[in-house]
């Protein structure tokens, strides 16, 4: 077999080459239609104006968003919301998560599966499943009316506890997989050797699980938080026009009142919130490691 | 024996909550299933009877099924365009080292992070401007993005583990790299990008976050119809449509348990 006699600048331009056309189709995609339109969409919260285009540099449209009560009181809300789902989930995807990573494959498979499906699903399938089972014809009102515990149908829809539940239960999973994936790198010889000196399982959750588990109940957490906030599909037909989150807000404004400008700037303070929190978790995380004396 | 009562109460609270949760996840997908069989005039439960006459009134209905075809001809191509995309970005950041790869890595997975509501208007906006809004191609454009990340996600694992030495030994047995790309690289990666395909294809085909902000009256998904109409009307035929979403997804997410299996997808 003859020897191939390119020179190490030739074999290198090839490299180059082989790699440009690697990389250019990617790169030019996400270049052109996401870098460009997040500059944009930055640019356009500076426009005055309320129509769909603008122009000019002004502050206006955050001045507005934080002079008026209403607005602020949305944000107030959808981070309570976030606060709140991110708890309950980690309160009731823990036992499920920690269950599924101690469990063997055979059993974990169809369950995992439950826990998967949701999530894909088309939102407005789960929603509307919602619709049908919180309807004051649906589910839960046919069954409490019939088992005695309320007298009439009540209204579930359009609530805050609603809006909550059904936001809980989207973001679930998320949270349950995180958890299953650092339970399953605690190996359960510690638990059994705490079980060893006699503790019971609440200890040995409290002094080893817990401690453990912390970066994937971070992970979980900030990506439950993350999704809570940015919701709007949800609030919007399980909450109606009576609970707003910035989410729907901006969805409204952009479609509905066609205020572009007013609506970018309440995107950019979404991400700010949600890259705010990305990078909170990452600080916290990265001084766990630091402080690790291994 | 004696039970310490703490581990028993955490037992019995166990047994409780994992299956209420369980119960939770899958009980708005089949209550949909369960109330588009009604034969009743409106969404009742328990439901009133059993009818497949809205699933009639679905398929007979105009803007669902154009919507249906719509969906269904966007998700495939996002998949195509999105694993072409993938396995090129997938391929460089495994095989060669170069300046700013870490940036590009991010780059690729930075759809996952953005909310899609800022997406959707920033991608309007955009669009808007260079006059490409309104259209089929808005939509595959936004699919593209929201695909892209799981595509590069999956087949950058498939690639961390793959076996160099099989591609090195058919260039030594002389082959072209076009036949080593089409009879040793795909093959060894085909599970892996059958499962970056179905992820592809059920993102983009239940997706409406994103969609409501693109296209428009004629140019819509079917999850982007199915809320058009929610917000508007409570009728059975929205059950029957949801159902055929559901069977749709449920039949591509079957595919990649049989074929590569759930665990590869933590």
């Amino acid at each position: 077999m003859e020897r191939d006699n390119t020179d190490l600048s030739t074999r290198r331009r090839t490299i180059h080459k082989a790699l440009f056309a690697l990389l250019a189709a990617p790169t030019a995609l996400l270049g052109v239609f996401l870098v460009l339109p997040m500059l944009g969409l930055f640019r356009s919260s500076f426009y005055e104006g309320s129509g769909p285009m603008g122009s000019g540099w002004t502050l206006a449209q955050y001045a507005k968003f934080a002079s008026d009560s209403y607005y602020i009181q949305v944000l107030m809300d959808t981070i309570g919301f976030g606060l709140a789902a991110t708890l309950i989930s980690l309160v009731i995807g823990f036992p499920v998560g920690y269950a599924l990573a101690r469990m063997p494959p055979e059993k974990r498979r169809w369950r995992l599966l439950v826990v998967i499906m949701p999530l894909t699903l088309s939102l407005v399938v789960v929603v509307f499943g919602w619709l049908v089972i919180l309807g004051r014809t649906g589910l839960f009102n046919t069954l409490l009316v019939g088992l005695g515990l309320l007298e009439s149908p009540q209204r579930l829809l359009f609530s805050r506890g609603a809006v909550l539940l059904v936001l809980v239960q989207q973001f679930l999973p998320f949270m349950i997989l995180s958890i299953m994936s650092v339970v399953t790198q605690i190996s359960p010889d510690l638990e059994q050797a705490s079980a060893n000196l006699r503790a019971n399982r609440f200890r040995t959750f409290r002094r080893v699980v817990l401690p453990l588990a912390i970066p994937g109940i971070l992970a979980g957490s900030t990506l439950v938080f993350i999704l809570t906030v940015s919701a709007f599909i949800t609030p919007r037909l399980i909450g109606g026009s009576r609970i707003q989150m910035i989410g729907s807000l901006i969805f409204e404004q952009v479609l509905t009142v066609l205020n572009w400008p007013f609506a970018a700037a309440l995107s950019f303070m979404l991400l700010a919130l949600t890259l705010g929190i990305t990078a909170l978790a990452n600080a916290v995380f990265a001084v766990r490691m630091s402080s690790r004396t291994i | 024996m004696r039970v310490d009562p703490i581990d028993w109460t955490l037992h019995a609270l166990g047994a409780i909550v994992r299956p209420a949760v369980y119960v939770m996840l899958c009980l708005p997908p089949v209550l949909v299933v369960v109330s588009s069989l009604t034969a009743g005039d409106s969404l009742r439960f328990p439901p009133e009877g059993f009818s497949l006459r809205w699933y009639i009134e679905a398929v007979n209905s105009e803007p669902f099924m154009r919507s249906l075809w719509i969906s269904t001809r966007l998700a495939a191509l996002a998949t195509l365009c999105s694993l072409v995309l993938g396995l090129c970005a997938a391929a460089a950041m495994d095989r060669y080292e170069f300046a700013g790869k870490r940036a590009f890595r991010a780059l690729t997975l930075s759809p996952l992070i953005i909310p899609m509501v800022v997406l959707g208007l920033g991608l309007l906006q955009f669009l808007s401007r260079i006059g490409w809004s309104q259209s089929f191609v808005s939509l595959l454009i936004g699919h593209l993005l929201i695909t892209l990340p799981y595509v590069v996600r999956t087949l950058t694992a498939s690639f961390a583990l793959f076996d160099r030495t099989l591609e090195q030994a058919a260039m030594n047995l002389r082959a072209s790299p076009l036949i080593v790309l089409r009879r040793v690289t795909l093959p060894l990666i085909a599970p892996s990008l059958v499962s970056a395909a179905v992820f592809a294809f059920v993102t983009s085909f239940g997706n409406i976050t994103l969609s409501v902000f693109l296209g428009t009256a004629n140019q819509t998904t079917l999850p982007v119809q199915i809320f058009t109409y929610v917000e508007h009307s409570y009728s059975p035929v929205l059950a029957a449509v949801s159902t055929i979403v559901i069977a749709v997804t449920l039949a591509v997410m079957i595919i990649v348990e049989k074929l590569t299996g759930m665990e590869k997808v933590t």
